[in-house]
């Protein structure tokens, strides 16, 4: 087991390498200037600026300024056009705890409501409930969350009034949670779907097993051999896809965080790539890397834990 | 001793009516095959045509796909045609508008109006008031909230109309939402069929060699899954600028990964049968083996798979649309204009709601399509993932 997770975390470090890399020379290489067009600067700052920043030197050499920046004093530079001068570390840390507050709300909101859902449709199997759930998880696992989000905004927003239509930033407490209440019930229609589907589908198989027909000629009653003996075994394969929504959990929030202004990762990416601000777009870009790239790691761990057929593949 | 006693004469006197002959009447079924042996696309069609829910969505997709090709084509607007004095207009089809019905009659509701100058030709021409409501008194003014015909209202005639509204340029929405629609599906067509394509070569050069050949190329396919899909499709689009085909490639890069592992797991299933042994003795080629003899088993995986793809390549496309990396203007794609109609929904509600139905129906539609067909190619799997 041990071997397994140094493994991957060696891969892991591979990996990301190669993204900095790759992600450093794209967006290096890309056209478009740090600095403003318009020309207010005169050549001798500009040239000192370059001297500072190292722009005038081969793009090899810059790379090896960056990584060892990075590594050494985990300086991911400066950010010259969204914050000027601010080090891209200051920029993010404002911006990350919005993002994750609001994912992982809405993820740990989703799970036990599609938990729920899929058991109740398993038990009650073939019947009303069970169609209408399985209708239900097409149109949440189809419909896009912008689409629902706009639907949210206008109508619970907008027409009833009961929540903001926007984020607001500066409220703390209840009022704070009041206002990301719509963009968190947007992005939780997927996970709840997505769980409710596998967990109806996984449930009702173990249902038909012969070890829960044995637990009822035991003696147990419906609900115990369903809960103790029915669900436990659902939960295995269930964690293979709960443990890879907490991947999603800084991405999949982008366009959401748009529509309500939720001033998060999602908007800043696409803000520094339109700027041009090279250090922080490199910076956001490994940023992303790095968080899914752990959360396989962990995926994969838990799943040689929870199976350990995986961990006897990972050793081949 | 008699052992039996001779009873003919007793039974022949007995008459022959009280006798009924059993199973002469009933057919027998399986002297012979009269129905034709049903082949595999038969089977599955006849399983798929079973399922109602999917033939709808065939159906809805169908009729989506006439309105993509024909759509623009059915009114006099182009779709970057800018009408600047015609903007955010709201829809308004002729036929329905005379029925009366609340919708699609051009609409709008004018907040906070003198009461006093409703009758007055020159601020609301001849017939476009269609509803005063909530009447109320403020400082002794009677105000009303008015519903005009915001077509009359500004003057025109009765012929011209946008049937579903006009944008923040005076752009036709119905023209603009068909061949967005057109876009996305074009999009979403030509990147599955790229990644099916670079998939089943890929995974079956690696399933059916197997060994080196195939940890190489399991390793590759390993860490273009290591990279999250949103820096891929970021970086592509940075690097080769925003357009219809950088937009398909970065969908592709990364997801005939899955197409790729799963063709890869067919053929390790597939390929120690004993037919497989046989043509091998008999001489065929590997090529001949990997693509007539084994591929064809992986068929309807594959048709499933790539079923399931396209719902999520629109979605990417939309995604794309909605940060900033969509397509360039004036070319409309479904999320460009949701993105657009965004900014202005608490205004002008109807620039959301059209491309808003037509992405949901295409993504539920192809969601329950590629369900009904992993189901009838592969009914053991029903209700599973």
């Amino acid at each position: 087991m041990f071997r397994y997770i140094i493994d991957r975390v060696i891969a892991l470090f591979i990996t990301l390498f190669i993204i900095v890399s790759i992600a450093f020379c794209v967006v290096r290489l890309m056209p478009g200037s740090v600095y403003d067009q318009d020309g207010d600067l005169s050549q001798t700052v500009i040239d000192t600026l370059n001297e500072k920043y190292h722009f005038d030197e081969p793009i090899i050499k810059q790379y090896g300024y960056f990584l060892k920046n990075v590594f050494l004093h985990g300086d991911w530079g400066t950010s010259m056009k969204m914050r000027p001068n601010v080090p891209v570390f200051e920029v993010m840390k404002d911006r990350i705890p919005v993002t994750l507050q609001i994912n992982l709300i809405s993820l740990f909101a989703a799970i036990p409501i599609g938990l729920a859902a899929g058991i109740v449709a398993a038990i009650k199997k073939n019947t009303i409930i069970d169609h209408f759930v399985s209708f239900m998880v097409v149109i949440f696992i189809s419909v896009p969350s912008f689409v629902f989000a706009t639907c949210l905004q206008y109508f619970v927003g907008y027409k009833a009034g009961a929540f903001p239509i926007i984020y607001d930033a500066s409220a703390t407490g209840m009022a704070a949670l009041h206002s990301m209440f719509l963009p968190i019930l947007a992005l939780m229609f997927s996970p709840i779907a997505r769980v409710a589907r596998y967990l109806r589908a996984e449930l009702a198989e173990t249902m038909n097993s012969e070890f829960m027909l044995l637990a009822k000629t035991k003696g147990l009653t419906y609900a115990q051999s369903t809960i103790r003996h029915g669900l436990r075994n659902s939960m295995v394969p269930l964690a293979n896809i709960i443990i890879p929504m907490f991947a999603n959990v800084l991405g999949g929030s982008l366009v959401v965080e748009n529509i309500f202004s939720v001033p998060g990762m999602g908007g800043m990416m696409v803000d520094s790539i339109n700027a041009s601000d090279h250090m922080l777009t490199v910076a956001i870009l490994v940023f992303y890397s790095m968080i899914s790239l752990i959360t396989v790691l962990i995926v994969d761990i838990s799943y040689g834990i929870i199976d350990p057929r995986v961990r006897m593949g990972g050793k081949k | 001793m008699v052992l039996y006693e001779d009873n003919k004469a007793k039974y022949d006197a007995v008459s022959k009516d009280l006798f009924r002959l059993v199973q002469r009447d009933e057919k027998i079924h399986d002297v012979e095959f009269k129905t034709k042996p049903i082949g595999f696309f038969m089977d599955v069609w006849l399983r798929f045509v079973k399922n109602k829910a999917s033939v709808i969505a065939a159906v809805i997709i169908l009729i989506i796909s006439f309105f993509a090709v024909f759509g623009p084509g059915m009114n006099e607007y182009t779709y970057d045609e800018q009408h600047t004095e015609l903007t955010n207009m709201p829809p308004k089809v002729p036929f329905i508008a005379k029925m009366n019905l609340g919708f699609f009659d051009g609409g709008y509701t004018m907040e906070n109006r003198k009461y006093d100058n409703l009758n007055d030709p020159e601020k609301y021409p001849e017939g476009c008031i269609l509803e005063v409501i909530n009447p109320r008194l403020v400082n002794g003014e009677r105000i009303v909230d008015v519903v005009v015909d915001y077509y009359k209202y500004k003057g025109l005639s009765d012929e011209q109309c946008f049937w579903f509204g006009s944008d923040y340029l005076g752009r036709d929405i119905w023209t603009r939402m068909w061949r967005g629609a057109r876009v996305s599906l074009i999009i979403a067509v030509v990147s599955v069929c790229c990644n099916v394509f670079i998939g089943v070569v890929y995974g079956s050069i690696s399933g059916y060699y197997g060994g080196k050949v195939d940890m190489v190329m399991m390793r590759i396919t390993e860490i273009i899954n290591a990279f999250p899909r949103i820096v891929v499709v970021t970086l592509f689009i940075m690097v080769f600028g925003t357009g219809m085909f950088s937009i398909i490639m970065s969908l592709v890069i990364k997801d005939w990964v899955s197409t790729a592992r799963m063709v890869r797991s067919q053929f390790y299933r597939f390929k120690g049968r004993e037919y497989v042994l046989a043509a091998r003795t008999l001489g065929v080629k590997d090529m001949a083996l990997i693509f007539r003899h084994i591929l064809p088993n992986s068929i309807g995986p594959i048709i499933t798979s790539s079923m399931i793809a396209i719902p999520t390549a629109i979605f990417s496309e939309s995604f794309l649309a909605y940060i900033g990396l969509g397509l360039q203007a004036p070319e409309p794609s479904i999320g460009v204009m949701l993105s657009r109609g965004q900014k202005v929904l608490l205004q002008y509600p109807s620039q959301v709601v059209f491309p808003a139905i037509i992405i949901s129906l295409l993504m539920i539609s192809f969601n329950l399509f590629g369900n009904g067909l992993r189901d009838a190619f592969d009914p053991t799997l029903r209700g599973a993932e």
